[in-house]
């Protein structure tokens, strides 16, 4: 699903933000991207999601190099990837079930697919009774659920998550991440950077440790380190 | 992938009424740069068709002397005649004069008491091939002077006059309407800048979940291009008023006579809209495009 070839991404002032990885990772793995802050784990979803280029390698993504993707093209990649942000980047003045449909909205699908899509998803992530409240009303756990749902409404083949517990006390982490491990289950893959030792440990999943740019551990069933 | 009209119109009234003080200033604006655009083409077109009406018309009148020779008035119609520069010339004799001066002071009627036909100079009145003053008016001297001849006069000088004036006013309008289009399009950016600032989260949204460029752009282009016909309207308003009770109120029948041909045509005028609907979607587009390609790809 996921294949990277000798990429190097540097940033101005020629800080080396990764450094000739090169990994597979198959369809259906649920993979956590752990390292100090700096290390190049958002460098890696961002590249993966096609938000930077990198300088040299190939990025291969369902097949296609999205590192020499024309610009165009961008949009149609995305709709095939769901992303999780740490702070969860709701819209304050729409509503849970309006914040999902938005997602929808503006890829352009019809308005009946909206209306059936949007009802599944928020039953999926439990919060069917909250679909008419907004943001502000909800706890931080349930608004990252309703990030979640945005990002799964239409049923991407991957999902990257950028420390999406980040925000969240342990408990509420416990269920976000039994969220993600549902979603991975219907064999979406789901790629997660992470500080948090506790779920890594827990979930023993494929762990792939980044230092100063560089792969320093890819295991299978890993822990934090 | 085709964007919803319905998204489409939600989106742009949002940002319209987000920025609702600036929207009306940069309406405003472009309201009144517009007008004066249109202002100056409808005065340009009055001023030619009036100036059409007189070039058309006598260019130049020799007045004979009343008492000239048969010889001098024969060596005078024969120096228009084989003139090349003259395309056609008229005649009135000292009967046509008299009746001529008779329609002009008829409100005084013991003016037209004390005069005869007798005392009427008789004239030629010439048609130039060119109708340009400055060969009018070389022209017009080459008769000044001869035998027989009493005077020469033409309409150019006021007709100059007239010229000049309205140059300079036609000047003044269009480098006026040309800063106020640049300050019109200014605001359209800043006001759309302003929009993309405050829907920041929502277009991180929209590029992360694949919406296409276009999608995002097109409800802020809408944005300008409204608000660039909603000035359109105002300005088209505006020029049909200095239209009607401007340039009419010049070519007023009661009017100076001079200025009897001062009007414009209703294509002219539809001609007039036409170019100021096209200046306010250029300037629109124009304003939109940058606003959109600097700050909302970046």
């Amino acid at each position: 699903m996921i294949k990277l070839e000798n990429v190097t991404k540097v940033y101005k002032g020629d800080s080396v933000a990764l450094r000739d990885a090169t990994l597979d990772i198959g369809k259906g793995e649920f993979v956590f991207l752990v390292g100090a802050s700096g290390s190049g784990k958002s460098t890696f979803i961002r590249l993966l999601n096609r938000e930077e280029v990198p300088e040299h390698g190939k990025i291969f993504v369902a097949g296609k190099d999205i590192a020499h993707l024309g610009a165009w093209k961008v949009p149609y990649l995305r709709r095939n990837i769901g992303y999780i942000f740490q702070d969860f980047k709701l819209l304050p003045n729409k509503t849970v079930s309006e914040n999902v449909a938005f997602a929808l909205e503006v890829i352009g699908k019809p308005r009946h697919v909206i209306k059936k899509q949007v009802p599944a998803i928020l039953e999926l992530v439990g919060l069917t009774q909250k679909m008419n409240n907004r943001p502000s009303e909800l706890s931080g756990g349930e608004q990252q659920r309703v990030s979640i749902a945005r990002a799964f409404v239409n049923r991407p083949l991957i999902l990257l998550a950028d420390e999406p517990t980040g925000n969240l006390d342990p408990q509420t982490s416990v269920g976000i991440m039994k969220l993600l491990d549902r979603i991975n289950r219907t064999g979406t893959t789901v790629v997660m950077a992470t500080h948090d030792r506790g779920i890594v440990d827990t979930m023993r999943r494929r762990v792939i440790e980044l230092d100063r740019g560089l792969i320093v551990r890819d295991q299978a069933r890993g822990v934090y380190e | 992938m085709a964007i919803s009209p319905l998204y489409a119109l939600r989106e742009t009234s949002i940002n319209l009424w987000r920025n609702i003080l600036l929207t009306t200033a940069t309406i405003i604006t472009i309201g009144v740069s517009l007008l004066m655009f249109g202002a100056f083409f409808l005065f340009d077109y009055a001023v030619a068709n009036a100036t059409q009406r007189w070039e058309g018309g006598i260019e130049f009148v020799v007045w004979m002397n009343p008492e000239a020779t048969p010889e001098q008035n024969a060596n005078i119609l024969d120096a228009i005649t084989t003139s090349p520069e003259i395309r056609d010339y008229e005649f009135v004799d000292q009967d046509a004069a008299y009746e001529e001066f008779k329609d002009i002071f008829s409100d005084t009627p013991e003016l037209v008491e004390v005069v005869t036909p007798e005392v009427m100079p008789p004239s030629y009145r010439v048609v130039p091939v060119d109708p340009n003053a400055d060969v009018v008016e070389e022209l017009a001297g080459q008769f000044q002077g001869r035998p027989g001849v009493k005077t020469v006069v033409s309409a150019n000088d006021t007709i100059r006059g007239i010229q000049d004036l309205a140059d300079r006013a036609g000047l003044f309008l269009f480098i006026g309407s040309f800063v106020l289009l640049g300050a019109a399009t200014l605001l359209i950016l800043t006001n759309i800048v302003s929009a993309i600032r405050n829907r920041a989260r929502e277009i991180e949204i929209m590029k992360v979940v694949g919406a296409t460029n276009w999608f995002i752009r097109i409800p802020f282009m809408l944005e300008g291009v409204a608000q660039a016909m909603v000035g359109a309207l105002m300005a088209w308003g505006g020029l049909w008023g200095f239209d009607r009770y401007v340039i009419e109120e010049f070519s007023d029948p009661d009017g100076l006579e001079l200025l009897a041909g001062f009007q414009v045509s209703d294509n002219e005028f539809f001609t007039t809209s036409v170019l100021v609907l096209g200046i306010a979607i250029v300037v629109s587009i124009v304003g939109s495009l940058v606003a959109v390609t600097r700050y909302l790809d970046a």
